[in-house]
């Protein structure tokens, strides 16, 4: 009886042993294609959607991390999904790249517009020998004092472009459209319908 | 009949002249100072052959 049970206890093993190994290639597959994926989307996705690269990296780990515990099941499990999202990741960025082109391309032709009216106005201002009732001193010397940092936002919005950095420069043209609109609005100037999107 | 492409970020600023005013008046309305309707009048060159006659009702670009 004692021999028997024995026999069924190492068959029992045997088997779990085999099992257990049974998942961890697929598992190992499975990290190997998810990493594949997520290495090959990722270079113009981390420009445009870094937060959602950076949530594959975190899901690839947690699959690795799982292999290394011997857990293939967890393993497979978090690493089955991977390279669709890494397709889905690709996608993201190709659309967000897109939505960047065109906010860069509107505010590239339009601001400078702002910015030489600003600018203009600024300058007879300055000649004026009293501001009209609607300017208030105090303000119109902040903004005389700012145009140097608005001429430098604008120049490190190009830079941005130039060196291929589409986000920065988006982001930095955005601050500088703010900021004009409201020199242009303290200054009673006419705000470009352009410049009160979005 | 071709349409007609406006630029929304075009960033001109127009006045229209009303009754009574003059380019020295609207130069104190958004300069402060009457003395710079020269500026007006150089910006409407195009449109402005004299700086006292201007009509009611005559769009003018403020710089």
């Amino acid at each position: 009886m004692k021999k028997s049970l024995k026999a069924v206890m190492c068959v029992f093993l045997f088997l779990l042993a085999v099992g257990c190994a049974s998942d961890q290639k697929p598992a190992e597959e499975a990290i190997k294609a998810a990493e594949a994926a997520i290495n090959a989307a990722k270079g113009e996705a981390l420009k445009y959607v870094p937060d959602q690269v950076k949530a594959l990296e975190d899901g690839l780990k947690a699959a690795k991390d799982a292999l290394a515990k011997k857990d293939y099941k967890g393993a497979l499990s978090a690493a089955k999904d991977l390279p669709g999202k890494a397709k889905d990741l690709a996608a993201a960025a190709a659309a967000k790249k897109t939505e960047l082109t065109k906010a860069w391309e509107e505010m590239s032709g339009g601001l400078p517009k702002m910015v030489e009216a600003i600018k203009s106005r600024v300058d007879t201002l300055s000649q004026s020998k009293k501001l009209p009732a609607n300017i208030d001193k105090a303000k119109f010397d902040g903004i005389k004092a700012s145009m140097p940092e608005v001429t430098k936002i604008w120049e490190d919005a190009q830079k941005a472009f130039s060196s291929g950095n589409l986000a920065d420069a988006v982001a930095k043209a955005k601050t500088l459209k703010d900021k004009a609109v409201e020199i242009m609005t303290t200054l009673g100037m006419q705000v470009p319908a352009g410049a009160k999107k979005g | 009949m071709a349409e007609e492409k406006t630029d929304a970020w075009d960033a001109t600023q127009w006045h229209e002249v009303k009754k009574g005013e003059t380019l020295w008046k609207i130069a104190e309305t958004y300069y402060g100072d009457g003395s710079l309707y020269t500026k007006i009048f150089e910006a409407n060159r195009d449109t402005l052959k004299d700086p006292n006659l201007i009509k009611v009702g005559q769009k003018l670009r403020i710089p």
